[in-house]
């Protein structure tokens, strides 16, 4: 398969044998550096499909991270389940709720959307809070993760990141991604060649909502503590948008670049969480007004470069 | 011979990709009516919204009283005293005929002068005095044409770009719209039209472009013009 | 039966008279929306802005939070401007997605500006009013600032439609909101009056801010419930009319209290964004829409 040259192709199976050894070699802060990015990868790479690709730009993905999170708690916790069944069933559950709120919600067109989506995430942080089984607001601790390793949970990330980046690509080169590509190029002739956009983005939505659910049980793992306040919060969200933002919206590599980004600038800032908020805010709003297509995309507009090229040569 | 008002010297526009007018030029003097004539698509409401401010010529210059205005935005093409007509009418429908006129001209100065020239506009079309307060979708084709004329007055121009006026209007309101027209030229001010009907402009005007595939083909007084060269032109043959 | 209705006097009162500040919460967003073509994604956290600055105001001068106004809404008249003028009219026309962006990127700027310069604790602002009720008859009580919230909701969309219909610039800006190509044929800067029209929605979002402070609590993040609250305002109460925002305040006001009055007070905020639900999923142009 002449997917790519050799010389990326050794690059980049480089970095993920680094990343792999990564706890062999490098200190425990940097392993956790990478853990952050590598949840941040796998959600943002999930929030990339839709707006970047399906021109859904969705403000509720929240929604999956607290279903995920909360799945992974309540099956471990009260069923005894193996954790990576639990993590599983967040993915199902997520999938699920994505298909039963794909009837209202995909009714409604762009803004209507965001702010549908949005208004979902908080019902289900409001009805999370009132409900005694999962601990109302205080919330859940998620003890059955205490028995795993660090590492365990940092292995877990990484084949998190990675697999959505693979996921990702795997979708624009299937038959799904030819239709996405006509989509993001011109939606109205697309629909007129046969495309069914309406089946396009539901797909896409639903393997979002999948996966951001899975890796939120993998986030949980590491956080540990589950409450609906946070788990269902527009803070998730926020951060996905600024990354794929600034890294460059409807690429594979933006999502990288900007996690690399975001977790870095969280690192040097932790003292100070709202000013690394206050400062993404800002280079968001100044990317979109000088240069809308956010780091790679410039790059991929200039250079004509790409790294990870989905299109057939 | 009279001062040539507005001067519009080779230029290209393209609108968005699509190079729609060719090295275009033409003069207008003061107070006379000047038609561009052109089948569906010859690029006449191009030419005519670049003047206006609406699009921008890639090249070269338009000038007016002397003063050179491509590049500026519409609502400084009225300043200067280019007052437009647009295809189509452009109603502001959720605002009655009274209050249409009202905003016809947002200019400081003619602000002041507002009462005057919507006296003057109920002059010239009575009948929007007798629906000054329908909201303006309530009216029929040819009273929106008449109020999208007075609008233009409003202003107090010195040149009215009038953009298709006959579309769609029954011939007998079109022969009343250009009598207007006709007594607003007497009054000093410059017109210029674009229209499809040939007859009609040859009837009306001092001096026709005709235009075909964005080009500039043919111009001349209608009296000298022969029918053989305007069919010409016209298609393009 | 009677006895029912007697018990829901008092949810019902007061979710009509709380329904008039979510009126005038929605006015601001219905009027960008109708104007500018944008959702300011930013408008609840630009409330909430309104009631620090009125916080501020009131530690400097002791004075009660109506009389802040004086100051706060020319600064925030001035804040709106300057926001469309040089952020948001830059990125009009480019599509649906960066104006909703931007709009965000501003939302989580604001709060987090807020919570650096206030911290999170909550706050509010106080006034001799805030606790009093006042005795209708025999058989009801209404609180104080309640009653005037909705007033003072009635007064600035009465002095808004007046603006709108009788003055020049009011009908400048209803012409650019109708069709920008022929307004700026006639000599208007659209770009300016969408300003403008964006500085008076700020200015109504300053009251709105000093009414929400004096009525409830808040802190920095509070913003995205108004946000949510305000966008289910206008789209229940349909596009494009002052009254239907103000309609839609009032049943949302409704729906809320008595949602909380039935389910309990966890749920009042569910009650507003489920009818927010059904209606975007059924009759997104609203319930009073104009045409």
């Amino acid at each position: 398969m002449q997917l790519l040259r050799s010389s990326r192709l050794t690059g980049i199976i480089l970095i993920v044998v680094a990343l792999i050894s990564l706890p062999y070699w490098a200190s425990r802060y940097w392993v956790l550096v990478m853990l952050l990015f590598s949840l941040n990868l796998a959600l943002s790479q999930m929030w990339n499909l839709l707006a970047g690709y399906s021109g859904l730009i969705s403000l509720g993905q929240q929604a999956f991270i607290g279903l995920g999170g909360y799945a992974l708690a309540v099956f471990s916790i009260y069923y005894g389940f193996p954790i990576w069944l639990s993590i599983m069933i967040g993915g199902l559950v997520s999938v699920l709720f994505a298909l039963l709120m794909s009837a209202p919600i995909f009714r409604m067109r762009g803004v209507y959307f965001a702010i549908g989506t949005w208004t979902v995430a908080e019902t289900l942080r409001i009805l999370f809070s009132n409900w005694k089984y999962v601990g109302y607001g205080m919330g859940l601790f998620v003890k059955p993760a205490y028995s795993l390793s660090f590492n365990t949970i940092y292995f877990t990330a990484l084949g998190a990141g990675i697999g959505s980046v693979v996921l990702v690509y795997f979708i624009l080169r299937s038959k799904l991604g030819l239709g996405l590509m006509a989509i993001r190029d011109e939606e109205t002739a697309s629909e007129t060649l046969g495309v069914d956009i309406f089946r396009c983005k539901l797909n896409c939505f639903l393997i979002s909502a999948g996966v951001t659910g899975a890796v939120a049980g993998v986030l949980y793992l590491h956080n540990i503590f589950i409450q609906p306040y946070s788990a269902f919060g527009i803070d998730w969200t926020v951060r996905l948008v600024f990354i794929t933002i600034i890294g460059g919206i409807g690429t594979i590599e933006g999502p990288i670049i900007g996690s690399l980004l975001y977790v870095f600038l969280q690192q040097w800032l932790s003292e100070y969480p709202s000013v690394s908020l206050l400062i993404l805010g800002a280079i968001a709003i100044g990317v979109i007004l000088v240069a809308p297509k956010g780091i790679m995309g410039s790059i991929q507009e200039k250079l004509g470069f790409e790294i990870l090229s989905p299109r057939r040569k | 011979m009279a001062n040539s008002l507005l001067r519009v010297q080779k230029i290209d526009v393209f609108y968005h990709d699509f190079h729609a007018v060719w090295d275009a030029s033409l003069e207008v003097e003061e107070a006379l009516v000047v038609s561009i004539i052109g089948a569906n698509g010859a690029g006449k409401s191009t030419l005519l919204n670049t003047i206006a401010g609406v699009l921008r010529p890639s090249n070269g210059t338009i000038e007016f009283a002397g003063k050179k205005i491509n590049g500026l935005m519409p609502y400084q093409a009225v300043q200067e005293g280019i007052s437009m007509v647009p295809e189509g009418r452009r109603m502001f429908p959720r605002l009655t005929v009274l209050e249409n006129l009202e905003v016809g001209c947002y200019t400081p100065k003619a602000r002041k002068r507002k009462d005057e020239a919507i006296r003057r506009t109920y002059e010239l079309f009575p009948i929007l005095e007798e629906r000054k307060n329908q909201l303006s979708i309530t009216l029929s084709g040819g009273e929106q044409q008449m109020l999208a004329i007075g609008r233009a007055l409003m202003c107090e121009p010195r040149l009215i770009l009038f953009d298709e006026i006959s579309l769609g209007l029954a011939p007998l309101v079109i022969k009343n719209i250009y009598q207007r027209v006709k007594l607003i030229n007497s009054e000093g001010i410059t017109a210029l039209l674009v229209e499809q009907d040939i007859q009609r402009s040859l009837k009306s005007s001092h001096k026709v472009y005709i235009m075909q595939s964005g080009r500039i083909r043919l111009e001349g007084k209608p009296g000298e013009l022969s029918q053989e060269d305007i069919r010409k032109a016209y298609f393009g043959l | 039966m009677l006895s029912f209705l007697s018990e829901l006097k008092v949810p019902i009162t007061n979710g009509l008279l709380l329904g008039g500040l979510y009126g005038i919460i929605g006015i601001g967003m219905s009027m960008i929306f109708g104007i500018v073509r944008l959702v300011n994604l930013a408008h609840g956290d630009l409330i909430i802005l309104a009631s620090y600055l009125s916080l501020v105001t009131m530690t400097l001068f002791p004075v009660s939070p109506l009389l802040t106004l004086i100051v706060v809404i020319p600064a925030m008249c001035v804040i709106g401007f300057i926001v469309q003028y040089y952020l948001l009219n830059r990125v009009l026309g480019k599509g649906m997605n960066p104006p909703l962006l931007v709009a965000f990127g501003l939302s989580i700027i604001v709060q987090n500006l807020l919570l650096l310069i206030f911290t999170p604790d909550a706050r509010t602002l106080l006034t001799s009013i805030s606790v009093k009720t006042l005795p209708i008859g025999s058989f009801l009580n209404i609180p104080v600032v309640y009653l005037v919230d909705f007033i003072g909701s009635i007064v600035t969309i009465a002095l808004l439609s007046r603006f709108f219909n009788r003055t020049y610039l009011g009908k400048a800006i209803r012409a650019a909101s109708d069709d920008e190509g022929a307004a700026q044929l006639m000599g208007i800067n659209t770009k300016s009056i969408y300003a403008i029209a964006m500085g008076l929605a700020m200015g109504t979002a300053a009251i709105a801010g000093v009414l929400v402070g004096m009525t409830f609590t808040f802190y920095p993040h509070t913003g995205p419930e108004y946000l949510i609250m305000a966008f289910g305002v206008v789209i229940v109460g349909g596009l494009g009319s002052l009254l239907g925002t103000f309609l839609g305040g009032l049943i949302l006001g409704l729906a809320q209290i008595l949602g909380a009055h039935f389910l309990g007070p966890g749920f009042q905020l569910l009650s507003g964004y489920l009818i927010l639900l059904i209606v975007l999923t059924f009759k997104p142009t609203g319930l009073f829409a104009k045409g």
